[in-house]
């Protein structure tokens, strides 16, 4: 249904291999940083965020960098000592450090679970936002995930949870909508890359439409259980205009190791 | 989220066992329009929750879990999946731990239209050229689009189909095809083969009620195309719940508690 040449299947091996890079060529490289590029814009109102979105990290050239997607920044995050221990038990599939798939403790790898939030970000598929009264609702493609965000007024609702994509509430300041998300579970990996998060998990954004085709997120992860103090991470997505999301599900993804290999993945054997 | 008073995993249980008939005291649709106000019929949008008027039977507490109540005409195939398939549920249930159901049995998608027959709600969202369906149940959606665009045979098979809608008068008619052969079309375990080709009409009779009427087409499982309605009444206060087929672990120990007709 999306208007992309690659099928999904060939989109995901590419990106789990280091075919990371070529997607990032086509979609990202070429592009110019959102906030340089206003002569793009078009008329837009900034409080509409509806439409299909593609992650668009501008300048990926070093080996550091393929791994853009599967995790939210280069540099180490601050970590507590609990935060270390859980980051050195996790075999992660993906980068300098990673495992075979047959032997990663990644939970998305051997059963589907949720990948969580703010995880579901960091998959090099699409995702659609849909706006209705009180709400901002995303729409992953990735595994028919659904991320909604209340802008009603509420307050968070403690009762709920613990939850795999949390609990989240929303405003809006002048044209950046800022979300706040809490009331995690602690089941899911903050990336590939084995990142930890406790329940303590605490998720800022803010949402900022800068031109008629970009949308940029800054993100904030606090975790004192996890983390020495606050880190911040910062996207950006451009408008796919005639893409429209596809069927995604993990249990369509049952070659995990079959892809990897095809693709050349720098696993270690 | 929901601002109902049983937790989402209470009323889960609910109608997992004898509970249904609690839900169904509400009174059919076409006889409720006198709580019809102001509302646009091409505006689906809202939270809607299912609703089976005139629940009286044993039979009928089984509603959330089919389409209809009348054996629908199986070829020898259908008739071959239908028994191989050990249902959880109904007169003839296994045990959950016997049960070959596929969402039983690895939180596998429900597919496309099984995703209705549970016991949770579901949100319609409209943006131009798409009408989408989120149901609470495991996250899933179903995502119509109404651009005049045809059916796309390069894709899938599909866990919820392909599919397409247009609107005749105040009917919405969408057209799914391009399924997969990995779901059950129902709880009970009728079977489809990836010729399921679903055609509903969906309206919205009065500002709180929906209707759809949905038939079955599959010429390998069922010698003829049969229909089946079910109702849908608005839920203006509901917001949807996360529902993940993860953490509903104890299937087993819902199914202790309620009184239900195992073998």
């Amino acid at each position: 249904m999306r208007r992309l040449q690659l099928s999904i299947a060939l989109a995901f091996a590419l990106a789990v291999g280091s075919g990371a890079a070529a997607l990032a060529q086509t979609n990202g490289a070429q592009t110019k940083p959102a906030s340089e590029s206003p002569r793009a814009s078009s008329s837009f109102d900034p409080h509409d965020l509806s439409g299909v979105w593609m992650q668009d990290h501008p300048r990926l050239i070093t080996v550091e960098e393929r791994y853009w997607v599967y995790k939210f920044t280069v540099e180490e995050p601050p970590m507590t000592a609990w935060g270390q221990a859980q980051l050195n038990a996790a075999k992660t599939s993906f980068g300098p450090h990673a495992y075979p798939l047959a032997e990663t403790n990644d939970p998305v790898y051997h059963t589907c679970a949720p990948l969580g939030f703010p995880r579901i970000y960091l998959y090099p598929l699409p995702l659609q936002i849909m706006q209705a009264p009180g709400q901002v609702i995303m729409l992953f493609e990735y595994d028919s995930t659904r991320h909604q965000i209340y802008t009603d007024g509420r307050s968070h609702d403690t009762a709920l949870g613990p939850l795999w994509m949390g609990d989240s509430i929303g405003h809006w300041e002048g044209d950046t909508l800022v979300t706040d998300t809490v009331n995690f579970n602690d089941k899911t990996w903050l990336d590939r890359m084995g990142h930890p998060h406790s329940d303590q998990l605490h998720v800022v954004e803010r949402i900022r439409r800068v031109d008629h085709d970009h949308l940029v997120d800054d993100l904030t992860i606090e975790d004192p259980k996890a983390y020495t103090k606050p880190w911040t991470a910062h996207q950006i997505f451009v408008l796919k205009p005639k893409w429209t999301l596809a069927e995604a599900f993990c249990e369509d993804q049952q070659s995990f190791e079959a892809i990897d290999e095809s693709a050349g993945a720098p696993a270690k054997k | 989220m929901r601002n109902y008073l049983p937790g989402a995993a209470l009323a889960f249980a609910m109608v997992l066992g004898h509970g249904a008939a609690a839900v169904a005291q509400t009174k059919p649709p076409a006889e409720a329009s006198k709580a019809a106000t102001s509302f646009d019929p091409h505006d689906l949008s809202g939270v809607w929750m299912q609703d089976r008027p005139r629940l009286g039977t044993v039979l009928e507490r089984y509603w959330i879990y089919e389409l209809t109540l009348e054996e629908p005409p199986m070829t020898a195939w259908g008739e071959v999946q239908y028994k191989a398939h050990k249902s959880s549920f109904g007169v003839h249930a296994y045990p959950l731990a016997e049960t070959n159901d596929p969402i039983y049995r690895s939180c596998s998608p429900p597919g496309f239209p099984r995703a209705f027959f549970h016991a949770f709600p579901l949100q319609i969202v409209q943006a131009p050229g798409e009408v989408l369906v989120l149901y609470e149940w495991d996250s899933v959606r179903h995502q119509i689009f109404t651009d005049g665009r045809p059916h796309d045979t390069a894709l899938g098979p599909l866990w919820m189909g392909d599919s397409i809608g247009h609107w005749e008068g105040d009917t919405l008619v969408t057209d799914t095809v391009n399924f997969n052969d990995k779901t059950w079309l129902d709880r009970i375990g009728h079977p489809h083969s990836d010729q399921l080709h679903v055609i509903e009409r969906i309206r919205r009779v009065d500002r709180d009620h929906l209707v759809d009427e949905i038939t079955i087409d599959d010429p390998k499982a069922y010698t003829k195309p049969w229909t089946g309605t079910i109702y849908f009444a608005l839920k203006p206060k509901w917001t949807l719940a996360e529902e993940f087929c993860e953490d509903i672990s104890s299937f087993e120990n819902i199914e202790k508690q309620e009184t239900t007709p195992a073998k």
